[in-house]
């Protein structure tokens, strides 16, 4: 079983010196949805992980950090 | 259907469904012989549907819950929607027992309680189907 442990949304985003709002505009979520990745509240479902990666140009593993439980 | 007209037609569900209950309710309540009834309760229906449409403007999450694309939003819908319906069985259930000891027949809350449990099967099997 793997657990999420956190992730480089907020760097990769604020590298773009993109705001959370316009990135959510991308990705086709709210603001709120963003934060609450970033911050680890929420995880996101396995498209929305894709198209994040995506947009980031990188894959979902480099982007979202696990470890084995 | 695009996604976006997709969204356009979700968002406005829940105002058309005010107005559509609103309306329900008029005409029920005119059969019924209480039009002042059935306009006061239109008039609840279609101020409930414009407070939400305001909210939306205002709120993200008013205006996520109203076009389902936030899939974070809609899935804090699913819960709140399911405690909603939990909440709504338990109430059901007390009704019946409170009528059943009033040494009544249990009607209609035993209807309503049996309506919910096979909706809540039907629901499984659906979802099981569907993967």
């Amino acid at each position: 079983m793997l657990e999420l442990t956190g992730n480089d949304v907020r760097e990769l985003r604020t590298r773009r010196q993109l705001s959370q709002a316009e990135l959510a505009s991308a990705m086709g979520v709210s603001r709120q949805t963003v934060n609450s990745i970033e911050v680890g509240r929420y995880t996101p479902s396995l498209p929305l992980a894709i198209a994040l990666a995506r947009f980031f140009e990188t894959t979902v593993e480099e982007m979202f950090h696990v470890k084995e439980q | 259907m695009s996604r976006s007209s997709k969204s356009v037609t979700t968002y406005w569900a829940t105002p058309a469904i005010c107005v559509v209950g609103g309306l329900a309710y008029l005409i029920s309540a005119w059969i019924g012989g209480r039009p002042g009834l059935g306009l006061l309760l239109l008039l609840i229906m279609l101020g409930f549907g414009g407070v939400v449409l305001l909210a939306g403007r205002k709120s993200e999450t008013v205006r996520h819950l109203l076009d389902r694309r936030d899939e974070r939003i809609t899935a804090i819908d699913l819960r709140a929607s399911a405690a909603a319906g939990g909440v709504l069985i338990v109430a059901v259930l007390i009704g019946a027992f409170v009528e059943l000891g009033r040494g009544h027949s249990g009607e209609p809350f035993t209807w309503l309680a049996a309506i919910a449990g096979v909706a809540y099967i039907v629901a499984v099997i659906h979802g099981r189907v569907r993967g």
